[in-house]
């Protein structure tokens, strides 16, 4: 099994996997979305609220923003030594207090750590008036995707099969597919239609091209193939700012391999075999 | 206890007995205010 | 108030409210601004492109 980085920064990663099973693949793609534990507000405590929004709209706009997690420092309720009552291990705290004329922003949530401040400053939650007022204490905790989408670390997470593009001698260079390819993959070179330089990886395998192939009146069999390599993945994965996108990937694979090694001492204890 | 309401004309306190109806200005538009207790959420 | 995030993709797109509004008011074409403001997908360019604004007219009624 393989992995090839095609680009990676803290918000973006496009890479292949090559070597492994749709099954792992989606193995894979299921972890980082929702067995990535991230930070978010949960518990929200309204001392005063005067403005036009209720206090359940604004406690879902809360938990809603995203926030930078280091999970070196935090760790989920249930694993906390506090037993999940909440302390500086397990629970972030933010006091906001506010007075209109003002928009309240994601800035006015003052966290008591500094780390675990919201990605975004400019996150409107609502706006005052003059007279408006809004005392808020919120808690953020620790949490995975699964319980609530609010905890997903990741935005745009998916994969499809590596394109396969063979052109057959057939071909008679009449451009119909190159003009019917959405993503502009196709041209022609020669006598023949070729795939532009660097452009397979972007083919969607909508197989236009092999109908317009087949209406340019070739014949039974399109001169132009689209298959998949069906090993091969490519993957696109986008953070929503709390976790760098290598970070997601990480645990999610050392997720996957906590599951493996406990079901096979699981399935160790079923048979008597004391292998482990 | 009857809570206090607010008249959306005159903005004055009203307790309501029997009418809808605020006292001052007679108003039958009120407004409930908010309790001074701390309410808790779950951010859903 | 504009969704903190995209309903369908989870992208945090109230961040580009204020400078999408202030744009789109000077009359510049909504396509051009949102490409700017890198929001790609068009599950979140609906979210800017079909909000309106009602917290102002909500506002008088405390």
């Amino acid at each position: 099994m393989e992995i090839e980085f095609a680009s990676l920064d803290d918000s973006l990663a496009r890479f292949t996997l090559s070597g492994a099973s749709t099954a792992f693949a989606n193995a894979i793609r299921r972890a980082m979305i929702g067995e990535v534990p991230t930070l978010a507000i949960e518990d929200v405590r309204i001392y005063d609220n005067t403005s036009a929004l209720f206090d359940e709209m604004l406690a879902h706009r809360l938990g809603l923003i995203p926030i930078k997690t280091d999970l070196a420092t935090y760790t989920t309720q249930d694993k906390c030594s506090c037993g999940g009552a909440g302390c500086p291990g397990c629970t972030s705290t933010y006091t906001l207090s506010v007075e209109g004329p003002k928009t309240v922003t994601s800035s006015d949530l003052i966290p008591q750590d500094p780390n675990a401040a919201p990605v975004y400053e400019n996150i409107p939650i609502v706006k005052l008036t003059k007279g408006q007022k809004l005392v808020i204490e919120a808690r953020a905790i620790l949490n995975t995707g699964r319980t609530h989408a609010k905890w997903q670390p990741t935005l745009v997470c998916g994969y499809k099969n590596y394109p396969v593009i063979t052109v057959s001698d057939a071909c008679d260079a009449c451009g119909n597919c190159v003009d019917e390819c959405p993503r502009d993959i196709l041209e022609v070179k020669g006598k023949q239609v070729v795939v532009a330089d660097g452009k397979l990886p972007e083919c969607s395998l909508c197989r236009l091209c092999e109908r317009a192939c087949l209406a340019s009146g070739i014949g039974d069999e399109p001169a132009i193939k689209i298959s998949a390599e069906k090993d091969r993945f490519i993957f696109v994965v986008e953070s929503d700012g709390s976790l760098p996108a290598k970070e997601i990937m990480n645990r999610a694979l050392t997720y996957i391999r906590e599951q493996a090694d406990e079901l096979e001492k699981q399935l160790g204890e079923l048979s008597g075999d004391d292998r482990k | 206890m009857a809570s206090t309401y607010k008249c959306a004309r005159c903005k004055q306190k009203v307790e309501i007995d029997v009418n809808v109806r605020c006292p001052y200005c007679g108003h039958r538009i009120l407004f409930k205010e908010r309790g001074a207790a701390i309410k808790e959420l779950k951010a859903r | 108030m504009i969704p903190v995030r995209c309903f369908t993709c989870g992208k945090p797109i109230s961040t580009a409210w204020e400078e999408y509004k202030a744009r789109r008011e000077k009359g510049e074409d909504p396509k051009k601004i949102l490409d700017d403001l890198n929001i790609s997908r068009y599950c979140c360019r609906r979210m800017l492109l079909t909000h309106k604004e009602i917290i102002d007219e909500l506002n008088p009624y405390q």
